[in-house]
């Protein structure tokens, strides 16, 4: 009903491959970047701190991991353990002195580091036993972060984030720090969104598929996994980099514990396996749905006066969190990503069943 | 069809028309200052040199051609053809589907004062052969191995055409005939050519004079041997003018290129029209893209055969029927609501503020993405014209708001002689006579011509060319009269005027259009002449019975056996009583046979533009025919088929005869 197709019309390859070739998913496109750029104006604070900016950054850490889960095939249950390299050495990094730029490539680079090492036993284990592995990850890390004192501060302690500064501007506002998260974001999901156009892409793909397969058309499985991990884990550096500053602006090991792990698979599986609007839509859910239904059972006690008790009231969103995701996953196995298509779909083919010629 | 009561009326009317003086039309020296087609083509690239003249969708994506582009490309040919002997007065045969390089050629030869002959890439080999030496065509220019094969095949017989030069170069490398040449290497001979002879260039310019041909055009041989309409650049050039003077194109049009290069609408809307107003023209990838690329370019003018509008509308509805719940719903409520409003603002009515709401709710939600769909969201102008156009096909664009309209045109007068205007539709006739055009009815009711337009003659018959131009005018060959406001309304030929045995006088297309006119029905053939009552032959539509039979759990295997389901004879049936409603009791089909297979240009039985020949289907059911007129409820029928790789074969099928209740 809304897309318009008429006169769409390449006279160049480089425009026929362009991301958006129709006009109205550009107009939309444009929309939403034109929103989330004047979201500081246009929500409280309250919404901006609470929610947009967790969303943003959560997002950016869904695309990397789905980069690695929905690109190239390989799960990993020890992503929150990525994330959590990439805070670490970007507080220390800034409070040695390092810009925070170059400490933010820095963080990158560890987690990437780390996660190749550990990336390297996809090659000899799949599917199952490279989630164990992976969730060993989780653990190592984990207990090392606790046990040396010299990367956390002690058991206990939380680390507080040095001010953000970019290029020398300290940034305190919740707008500015909201921005820079919204462009961090901004070059990833570019990225993501590049990323099936290009060799890398496409060989990410085929070792997904069958990594033999691959192999055998030429594409080398063991160069592209460990490349898969290499960037992922980059990405998921940048990530919890960036939700040290900018979100929590302090660090503590339960920040990236196990289930942190989880709720990052979730998110990419929510949203969509190899979907970059998914990585979004699964972020938004797995962030957004518990408070939302936290709310509206509260409010939903409130009005109807019932005499719940108050942790039962507490657990009731938690059911209806885990039946939307259930529910989400039986309807569409394929994701909300999936969902969106669909409904794309509808209107893009209006007023027929599917498209046609 | 007229009733016979009206005869008297048309007369009155011609003589209602002023008598002209001869010499207040200079037709002979019309036009002489007007250029050629090159000096317009060669202005257009000194004054929009880099503005886009063609597009042509190759490989996947539009390559453009600008008028600088072109006008090379048709000088640096023209060069080429010149050094290897290319005479004025040369034919040069043009075959293909739609291609840059097939235009650009036809215009070189033209600019040598040669005949580019365009032809039906379908055509037989045997009137291949006519055409040829018709043409004196020592040239000939293909557009891929396919024609280059069958004119190789040409030169064996006819020693026609010496010089073959291919556009595309797919599997033509190991061909050794002589005389075959690339387009490619002969551009680039052109272009050094060029480059040594500085004058060249105006000389090729100016060499054409407005009274040369343009091109030659081959009319479809409906009746007889086909002939050949030279027209002349000062002819063609006039009807772009007379067009434009009518808002029929504007200067800029975007247009789409797919129909047969050898029709003469063709020529005058792409090349002459083209170069006259600066249209820039989309050539489709192929012919079975035709509708994709249609999207792609969504022009501002769109011109289809009344067949295509059906084909269109066929498409869309079968669509819909399998769409979903809500989307099927809203169409069928807003589809009529603008089929109906579309009708009452033809009748002069003007809709209330609540109908026009709705509209534009309806314009969201249906009509408007119908139009982006069929690629027709920025046609301001649609056109049809060919055959009448089935009503409920006209209404059906016209409610979805394009300004779809009928013309009428013949190729002896550059296509184009009356249109319809917008804000000025009538359905059952073509409009008014463009301007410069005259139209007049003589006592036979026949239609007659004049205008700078109209052509100079055939090719090599002098008798046709006294008979077309007798007295000064064109002689149609078309029956037709002027209604009240001046609207020409045409009824078919005037040779097809026929007789029942009761002295009942019809015109066998008028009815056969009416039965076509249904989504299920692709062919008719009105058989009465002489006879006591009318009876039909009918070709039902494989696309729209074939769904209608699985919609309806009718099991079928083929076309033959589809045709002869009792249960398609029933859909049939309702249509034919329907026709007969609109027709006088006398003139009722009363019994009709579904035939076992489509009327096919191979098989002889339509003609490339599938206009009907009667003669060969009255030889070819002739046994079917006596059988609809002695009684018999069934008919044992050969059908003699011919197959693409030129074999023969026979069908042979029990046919039921239905009567029509």
């Amino acid at each position: 009903m809304f897309y318009r197709l008429a006169g769409v019309r390449h006279t160049t390859y480089r425009s026929a491959r362009q991301l958006y070739p129709i006009p109205f998913d550009r107009y939309l496109l444009y929309t939403i970047v034109v929103i989330a750029i004047a979201a500081p104006f246009l929500f409280s604070p309250l919404t901006l701190n609470s929610y947009l900016l967790p969303w943003v950054i959560w997002s950016t850490a869904a695309l990397g991991l789905n980069l690695l889960m929905g690109w190239a095939g390989q799960v990993h249950l020890g992503y929150a353990a990525v994330m959590a390299i990439g805070a670490y050495t970007a507080i220390h990094s800034v409070r040695a002195g390092i810009p925070f730029e170059i400490a933010l490539i820095l963080a990158g680079l560890a987690s990437a580091a780390i996660g190749f090492v550990f990336g390297g036993a996809a090659l000899r284990v799949k599917g199952l036993y490279l989630a164990v592995t992976t969730l060993a990850m989780q653990s190592i890390v984990d207990w090392t972060i606790v046990h040396v004192p010299a990367i956390s501060g002690g058991s206990q302690a939380t680390l507080q984030a040095p001010t953000l500064r970019i290029f020398g501007w300290p940034i305190e506002s919740d707008a500015g720090r909201y921005w820079f998260a919204l462009a961090i974001c901004a070059v990833v999901t570019s990225f993501l969104l590049n990323v099936s156009r290009t060799s890398l892409g496409r060989a990410l793909v085929a070792v997904r598929e069958k990594d033999f397969a691959a192999a055998i058309i030429g594409v080398n499985p063991f160069k592209y996994k460990l490349l898969a991990f290499w960037c992922s884990s980059f990405i998921g550096g940048i990530a919890g980099a960036v939700l040290a500053f900018c979100y929590y602006r302090a660090v503590t090991p339960e920040q990236f514990h196990l289930e942190v792990s989880i709720q990052a698979v979730a998110m990419v599986i929510v949203g969509g396996l190899g979907s970059v609007l998914g990585s979004f839509f699964g972020a938004g859910l797995v962030l957004l749905a518990p408070i939302f239904l936290n709310n509206l059972v509260n409010d939903i006690a409130v009005a109807l006066n019932l005499p719940l008790h108050a942790e039962i009231i507490s657990h009731i969103p938690l059911v209806l969190y885990g039946a939307l995701i259930v529910g989400f996953l039986l309807y569409e196995p394929l994701g909300l990503a999936k969902v969106y298509d669909n409904v794309r779909n509808y209107f893009f083919v209006w007023p027929f069943r599917h498209a046609r010629h | 069809m007229r009733p016979d009561a009206n005869t008297a009326e048309v007369i009155d009317l011609a003589r209602e028309v002023p008598a002209h003086d001869p010499g207040a039309v200079p037709r002979v020296n019309a036009g002489l200052d007007s250029g050629t087609l090159i000096t317009l083509l060669a202005e257009n690239a000194r004054t929009h040199g880099s503005t886009v003249a063609m597009r042509e969708r190759d490989r996947g994506i539009w390559q453009e051609f600008t008028w600088d582009d072109v006008l090379s490309e048709v000088l640096a040919f023209a060069a080429a053809l010149d050094e290897m002997g290319f005479k004025p007065g040369d034919g040069l045969l043009v075959i293909g589907d739609n291609r840059p390089r097939l235009y650009f050629g036809m215009l070189s030869a033209a600019a040598l004062r040669g005949l580019p002959a365009p032809i039906y890439p379908d055509v037989p080999p045997d009137d291949l052969e006519y055409y040829a030496g018709n043409s004196r065509a020592r040239f000939a220019l293909a557009e891929d191995q396919e024609q280059v094969d069958k004119l190789l095949e040409l030169r064996t017989r006819a020693k026609l055409p010496e010089i073959i030069i291919y556009d595309d170069p797919r599997g033509l490398a190991n061909y050794t005939a002589p005389g075959l040449l690339s387009w490619e290497d002969l551009v680039k001979k052109g272009r050094e050519r060029l480059a040594r002879e500085p004058g060249l260039k105006d000389d090729l310019i100016n060499r054409a004079k407005p009274t040369d041909a343009a091109v030659l055009l081959h009319s479809s041989g409906t009746t007889g041997k086909p002939k050949g309409a030279i027209l002349q650049h000062r002819r063609v050039i006039a009807a772009a003018r007379n067009a434009q003077a009518a808002d029929y194109f504007q200067v800029g049009d975007e247009l789409m290129a797919y129909l047969p290069m050898a029709w003469v609408g063709d020529f005058v809307f792409t090349v002459s029209s083209g170069i006259a107003l600066r249209f820039t023209i989309n050539i489709p990838e192929r012919q079975e893209t035709v509708l994709h690329n249609l999207r792609e370019v969504a022009p501002t003018v769109y011109f289809a055969s009344p067949r295509s509008w059906d084909a269109m509308l066929t498409h869309v509805q079968v669509g819909i029927a399998e769409s979903t719940w809500l989307k099927r719903r809203l169409y069928d409520w807003f589809m009529p609501f603008a089929i109906e409003l579309e009708r009452k603002r033809l009748a002069g009515h003007k809709p209330g503020l609540l109908s026009r709401i709705a509209y534009a709710i309806g314009d969201v939600l249906i009509y408007a993405p119908l139009r982006d769909y069929l690629g027709l969201s920025r046609a301001k102008r649609a056109y049809t014209a060919g055959e009448a156009i089935g009503e409920d096909t006209f209404l059906f664009f016209r409610a979805l708001g394009l300004d779809l309209k009928q013309f009428y045109g013949q190729t002896e007068n550059c296509a184009l002689t009356a249109a319809q205007g917008s804000g000025d539709v009538k359905l059952n006739t073509v409009g008014k006579p463009l301007p410069g055009v005259e139209v007049k009815i003589d006592d036979n009711g026949e239609i007659l011509i004049r205008a700078d337009s109209v052509f100079d003659g055939y090719l090599n018959d002098e008798a046709a060319t006294q008979n077309a131009l007798a007295g000064g005018w064109l002689h149609t060959g078309d029956a037709g009269y002027m209604d009240d406001d001046g609207h020409l309304v045409v009824l078919g030929r005037v040779g097809e005027v026929v007789y029942t045995m009761d002295g009942e006088r019809y015109i066998p297309t008028y009815i056969e259009n009416r039965l076509k006119f249904s989504q299920y029905i692709k062919d008719a053939a009105i058989i009465g002449a002489g006879r006591d009552y009318l009876t039909a032959l009918i070709c039902i539509d494989m696309g729209a019975v074939g769904h209608w039979a699985e919609v309806n759990g009718v099991t079928y295997t083929s076309y033959a056996e589809l045709s002869q389901r009792p249960e398609v004879y029933k859909l049939i049936n309702g249509v034919v009583r329907h026709v007969n409603e609109l027709l006088p009791p006398a003139l009722a089909i009363r019994k009709f046979v579904n035939l076992p297979k489509e009327f096919d240009p191979d098989d002889g039985e339509v003609t490339r533009t599938r206009k009907l020949r009667r003669n060969v289907i009255d030889e070819r059911y002739a046994p079917i025919i006596n059988a609809l007129y002695d009684g018999s409820g069934a008919v044992e029928h050969e059908t003699l088929i011919t197959y693409e790789t030129g074999a023969t074969g026979t069908l042979k099928r029990r046919l039921a005869i239905y009567e029509v209740r």
